[in-house]
């Protein structure tokens, strides 16, 4: 059962890949269509978890390949957000490219049911898990946009500007849920090791994220870094909050090898 | 007019780049230190990456580089370039936007405060007992009190993954008070602002050794680990506990993590050769060698981390007032940009 919606999103994507590759090249107005693919894809990875919740008997927030089923469930959620009132074929482009490549890391993880181990019962998970997926959705469509502003001249509608405003916004949001992963993640390792911070690989890197936005933040305000500049740095930040989740866990084991 | 240097270094400080420059740093550094293996012998280092590479990391301290003397200065200058930035903006105008931004930056050096006082002042140590077992907490470096464990227990998923270990404490006397807790992975004991913590457990053998001379001890022994009979001749005792042996086939196997039919496996090693062993029961006793070992019994230990700590309430505190202060912020923000 979980399998068959697993494909079903993979199949969704190709087609949301598709539909967006050719939109680039045609005037005709295929907005809706991508729009209701997206649709359709976020129901089937809604699907997937349900089946799974079912079939666990416990939420879905025990590894990685469960956490990388509800981040792409976030990503489809900000993307129907974000894409309100833009022209949106490269945005849809650069988000079913994304996703793809989540679900194909996924697919590398391992999967099993297992049940949830002692240092994982805790309230704490899930408010840690939950804001992660928020976090890292602003993150990845601030990405999304920026490939975006690289690919678009200076004249098509609407502005830069606009764009630009979009990406300050979701990466203020980002910012703002990442403090909070970050610190229910030390109030919760306080709580089962005694230990609020001990400079674990995954904990590490999520402070390195945290830094590059944080001096993002500080650019763009006192430079005025925007435009190129600014859709580079989200861009780079994305790059690292994906190897802070995929590339510390299979490279860089730690405390938190299970998550 | 040339600026005097000291009023040249705050400046430079309480500049907005310099604080790009240290946050990327900063970030850069931790990111190094998680590619490079942290807290091994310096050998490890010069067999790993080869004698030059391996000088550099333990010269430059990139084996401890989380307590490394430039890397606590790095933050101390984080800390500097916040203060300094503050009293700037303090001469300025006064906004909430600001305000809050001013809480939520200063906040950051109530959290890293926090964490030098819990290196400066706070304490820990790693407590072993047996069920039954009692010890003195002052004997560890703690206040005064007697911490007891009563009775440690392990519950199962149907499939032997564990579902939760927990340990059923007394603590008498702490501090004028008494404690009488069960505590469990995720839920420690909370005396003041002393904490005990599940943190590890295992199996614990009482064995009765006897040498050739007659001469006998009696040794609690932890599962998979070794005792000393004799240093000169290289001649050590191992254990390892079999809870639930299966009788049906051959070798050492268990069915199950529980103890339904416990055995121990006895070993006798002789400069890390194995030169008798023997599988006892509770009350069983076998002869390796010119010694009798005789099981007298076994029972779990539980591994608990007991902890005084007062920084990390200041971590905390900070950790709030950065949450309060972000919101606060960007709440204010987005109204002026609304009504704008
Ligand atoms: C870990 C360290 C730091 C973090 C997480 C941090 C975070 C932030 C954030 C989120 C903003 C709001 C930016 C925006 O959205 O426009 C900000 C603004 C600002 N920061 Fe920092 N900051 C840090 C260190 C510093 C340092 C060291 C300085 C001192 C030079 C500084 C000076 C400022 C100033 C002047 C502003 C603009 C005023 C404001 O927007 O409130 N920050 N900071």
């Amino acid at each position: 059962m979980e399998n068959l919606f697993t494909d079903l999103v993979f199949i969704l994507l190709l087609l949301l890949t598709a539909v967006n590759l050719f939109r680039l090249w045609t005037e005709r107005d295929l907005s809706k269509i991508s729009q209701l693919i997206l649709w359709l894809t976020l129901a089937a990875i809604v699907a997937v978890i349900v089946v799974r919740t079912a079939a666990a008997g416990r939420v879905p927030f025990a590894n990685l390949y469960e956490f990388a089923l509800l981040f792409s469930c976030g990503i489809l959620v900000f993307a129907l957000w974000v894409r309100q009132g833009l022209d949106s074929s490269r945005l849809d482009l650069s988000v079913a490219v994304l996703l793809l490549i989540i679900i194909a890391i996924s697919t590398t993880l391992p999967s099993e049911l297992g049940p949830l181990m002692p240092a994982l019962q805790s309230t704490w998970l899930h408010a840690h898990v939950a804001t992660a997926v928020i976090a890292y959705g602003c993150f990845a469509l601030a990405a999304c946009l920026g490939v975006v502003a690289l690919s678009r001249s200076q004249q098509t509608a609407p502005g830069l500007d606009e764009i630009e405003n979009r990406i300050y916004r979701m990466v203020v949001l980002g910012f703002i849920f990442l403090t909070i992963v970050i610190i229910t993640g030390a109030v919760w390792a306080e709580e089962v090791w005694g230990n609020w911070w001990s400079w674990d690989p995954k904990e590490t890197w999520s402070l390195v994220t945290w830094l590059i936005y944080a001096a993002y933040l500080h650019a763009r305000r006192s430079y005025g870094w925007k435009g190129r500049k600014s859709a580079w740095m989200v861009i780079i930040g994305f790059v690292i909050v994906m190897f802070t989740l995929f590339g510390v866990s299979i490279l860089l084991p730690g405390l938190h090898s299970y998550l | 007019m040339a600026k005097k240097p000291l009023q040249q270094i705050t400046t430079t400080l309480a500049s907005m780049s310099s604080a790009i420059y240290i946050l990327v740093i900063i970030g850069a550094i931790s990111a190094l230190g998680t590619l490079i293996p942290q807290g091994q012998a310096p050998d490890f280092y010069m067999q790993h990456y080869g004698g030059l590479t391996g000088r550099i990391i333990t010269v430059l301290s990139l084996h401890r580089l989380y307590q490394a003397w430039w890397f606590l200065a790095m933050l101390l200058l984080l800390c500097l370039s916040i203060l300094l930035c503050a009293v700037k903006r303090l001469r300025r105008t006064r906004s909430v936007l600001i305000f809050s931004s001013l809480i939520m930056h200063l906040a950051i050096i109530l959290v890293l405060g926090g964490a030098a006082w819990s290196l400066g002042y706070g304490h820990s140590a790693n407590i072993e007992l047996a069920e039954g077992q009692s010890v003195s907490l002052a004997e560890f470096g703690f206040a005064p009190g007697q911490l007891t464990l009563d009775r440690f227990q392990i519950d199962y998923y149907p499939d032997y993954q564990p579902r939760q270990y927990s340990s059923l404490l007394s603590l008498q006397g702490y501090q004028g008070q008494d404690y009488h807790q069960e505590i469990a992975v995720n839920h420690p004991l909370k005396a003041g602002y002393l904490k005990i913590y599940q943190s590890s457990w295992g199996w614990m053998m009482q064995i009765t050794t006897q040498a050739a001379d007659g001469q006998s001890k009696s040794i609690a022994l932890p599962d998979r680990s070794e005792y000393w009979l004799d240093q000169s001749r290289h001649l050590k005792l191992q254990a390892i506990f079999v809870p639930d042996l299966d009788e049906t086939r051959p070798g050492i196997n268990s069915l199950s993590p529980l103890p339904r039919n416990p055995h121990v496996l006895i070993a006798l090693v002789e400069h890390d050769r194995v030169i008798g062993m023997n599988l006892l029961r509770a009350g069983e006793s076998a002869q390796l060698g010119e010694y009798k070992f005789s099981l007298d019994g076994f029972s779990y230990y539980s591994g608990l981390n007991v902890k005084e700590d007062r920084g990390v309430y200041l971590v905390f505190t900070g950790f709030f007032l950065l949450l309060a202060g972000m919101l606060v912020r960007y709440l204010a923000e987005n109204m002026v940009r609304k009504a704008a």
